[in-house]
């Protein structure tokens, strides 16, 4: 198959000029045959959103504008992040990603982990996904996760548990740290994740990362495929927007799970036992 | 120290920064105020580099003939960096002013005149269609070393994460000259003053604790364990507490559900 990363700056609060941003690049995933297209986290809305949510959330089963993209989903798979609101959960909005294919919805996640320390304000403005599960894609089982969800690697856990050959993280991650090489140092910590889990694991990670500014605060860029061998297959540009298609051979997680076993010989059962009793008595 | 900066990788970030925000604000040029001191060259440097020489017009304002070796150092920059320039003399509207309400306070005298240049930046930013480029660095934010509605006025700041001695840094890799990163800086507030007299630490001295503050959360007592002196710990301290005021908008009193600054909440950047 071949997957294209979309890194791109969308306009913050702009839903008619992101939409038709993302039309234009799914006509370019179309023209370049790659049959995956992945956007960056809230790519319909912009990020730094605070009061904004309200405005632009949609409920991505009625909306119009989503809609509209569902439909230029025919023959494509997209991944693209959106301020949600179900008409079954008003005033509710969810940091939410969906995975479209052949004009429909798939699957959609919610950000579980949302960051509120210095400059992030999450959960002061976006309610909290509860839920983390691997769903069939024409590619294999794979499973979703927003920015923040990755780092914390219990996530990503329950996704290889789950049987997931691709875990697909979209993010908006601000760049920190200018004292190292050519990127900010913030990046090295989202590689070494990726790195680790793809690894581990067994199963390919993909990193779609934005780039831009809103408020004074710049989007690192940088994103990535790892193989289920842990082997970097391709990074984006730091800063810069790129449009970088690539080939995976799906082949690649029998083979990894094939020569090293974690998955065969993995034992959710026991973690589960344990996590229980964890997190029923902390202090055991 | 360690506040080394990878040069070459704050300036990318930085000309984005500019151009990217000029962009969404619907602008192509930069004006800012060149005072023939490290910060305004390197800010001016940057915007060169981000938008072009031609769309960068750096303001000279000397009061009178008091500071000429710094008007010859903001021309010799303005040329270096192909960038326009012009001079405006502020000396008739300080003392038109200073003629009705005497004074013989240096600070006084010194704010009101960062406060005409403000104005005039304003007033040609308006005339130009420029955004104005603020050049305070994180240095001068973090104590308070600035004159509030004065030189620290702009619409985008792309220096204020900088320590002076960063700026000092970013300055080697654009290639200012030396002279000007190894001259003493000052406010200009009043001839012969220095910053690092005023403040009564170099800035090599007062970046490192405001590092250990600020970037370590180093306590006082964690600082004068390390070596530092007890006086210069307490004195950099006060001055960051005592001016908070100068880094934030004015407290508005809150009366309604939804007020503007405490529950109104917009991204700077709305839709842009």
């Amino acid at each position: 198959m071949k997957i294209a990363l979309a890194q791109i700056a969308p306009r913050l609060g702009a839903l008619e000029r992101n939409r038709d941003l993302h039309l234009e690049y799914m006509e370019r995933a179309r023209r370049e045959k790659a049959d995956l297209v992945v956007f960056p986290e809230l790519s319909l809305t912009g990020y730094t959103l605070k009061d904004l949510a309200a405005e632009v959330a949609l409920d991505p089963r009625t909306d119009p504008l989503f809609r509209k993209i569902m439909a230029r989903s025919r023959g494509l798979s997209v991944v693209l992040g959106f301020m949600e609101e179900a008409a079954e959960e008003k005033g509710l909005f969810y940091n939410s990603v969906a995975f479209l294919s052949d004009g429909k919805i798939l699957h959609v996640h919610r950000k579980v982990f949302l960051p509120t320390n210095g400059m992030f304000e999450e959960a002061k403005f976006f309610a909290q996904g509860r839920d983390l599960r691997t769903f069939p894609t024409p590619f294999g089982k794979a499973g979703l996760l927003i920015c923040r969800d990755f780092l914390h690697y219990g996530a990503s856990y329950v996704l290889y548990a789950g049987g997931a050959d691709m875990i697909i993280t979209v993010s908006a991650a601000p760049g920190r740290g200018v004292g190292g090489g050519e990127a900010f140092e913030s990046s090295r910590m989202w590689e070494l994740m990726g790195e680790a889990i793809s690894s581990f694991s067994t199963a390919f990670v993909v990193y779609v990362n934005r780039v831009g500014s809103e408020d004074g605060v710049s989007f690192a860029g940088g994103s990535f495929v790892y193989g289920p061998d842990g082997r970097l297959l391709a990074r984006a540009a730091y800063l810069d927007p790129e449009f970088r298609v690539l080939s995976l051979d799906l082949t690649a997680v029998r083979e990894a799970r094939t020569k090293r076993l974690f998955k065969r010989d993995e034992k959710p059962d026991i973690i589960l036992r344990s996590l229980e009793r964890v997190v029923r008595v902390p202090d055991d | 120290m360690s506040l080394m900066i990878n040069a070459p990788f704050v300036e990318k970030v930085l000309t984005r920064f500019i151009r990217d925000e000029l962009a969404k604000f619907g602008f192509k040029k930069g004006i800012l105020g060149l005072s023939g001191g490290l910060d305004s060259s390197v800010c001016a440097a940057l915007a060169a580099r981000a938008l072009g020489p031609a769309n960068v017009l750096g303001l000279i304002m000397p009061c009178g003939d008091a500071f000429p070796a710094d008007v010859r150092d903001a021309e010799r920059v303005g040329r270096a960096l192909g960038i326009r320039t012009k001079t405006i003399d502020i000396a008739p509207q300080v003392e038109a002013y200073f003629t009705a309400h005497r004074t013989k306070n240096r600070r006084l005298r010194g704010n009101k005149m960062a406060r005409e240049r403000m104005s005039i930046l304003y007033d040609y930013s308006a005339r130009e269609k420029a955004l104005i480029l603020g050049t305070s660095n994180k240095t001068e934010l973090l104590i308070g070393y600035g004159t509030i509605h004065g030189d620290m006025a702009c619409a985008i700041n792309p220096m204020g994460d900088l320590y002076k001695t960063q700026v000092r840094q970013l300055a080697r890799h654009l290639g200012l000259p030396a002279s000007m990163i190894r001259k003493a800086p000052t406010a200009g507030l009043w001839p012969g003053q220095t910053d690092e007299t005023e403040i009564g630490l170099t800035y090599a001295e007062l970046d490192e604790i405001l590092e250990n503050i600020v970037e370590k959360g180093k306590s006082a007592a964690d600082l004068v364990k390390t070596g530092f002196k007890p006086a210069a710990v307490r004195r950099v301290r006060e001055m960051i507490r005592c001016s908070e005021f100068k880094r934030k908008m004015p407290p508005i009193a809150k009366l309604s559900p939804r007020s503007v600054g405490h529950d109104f909440l917009y991204p700077y950047d709305w839709g842009k």
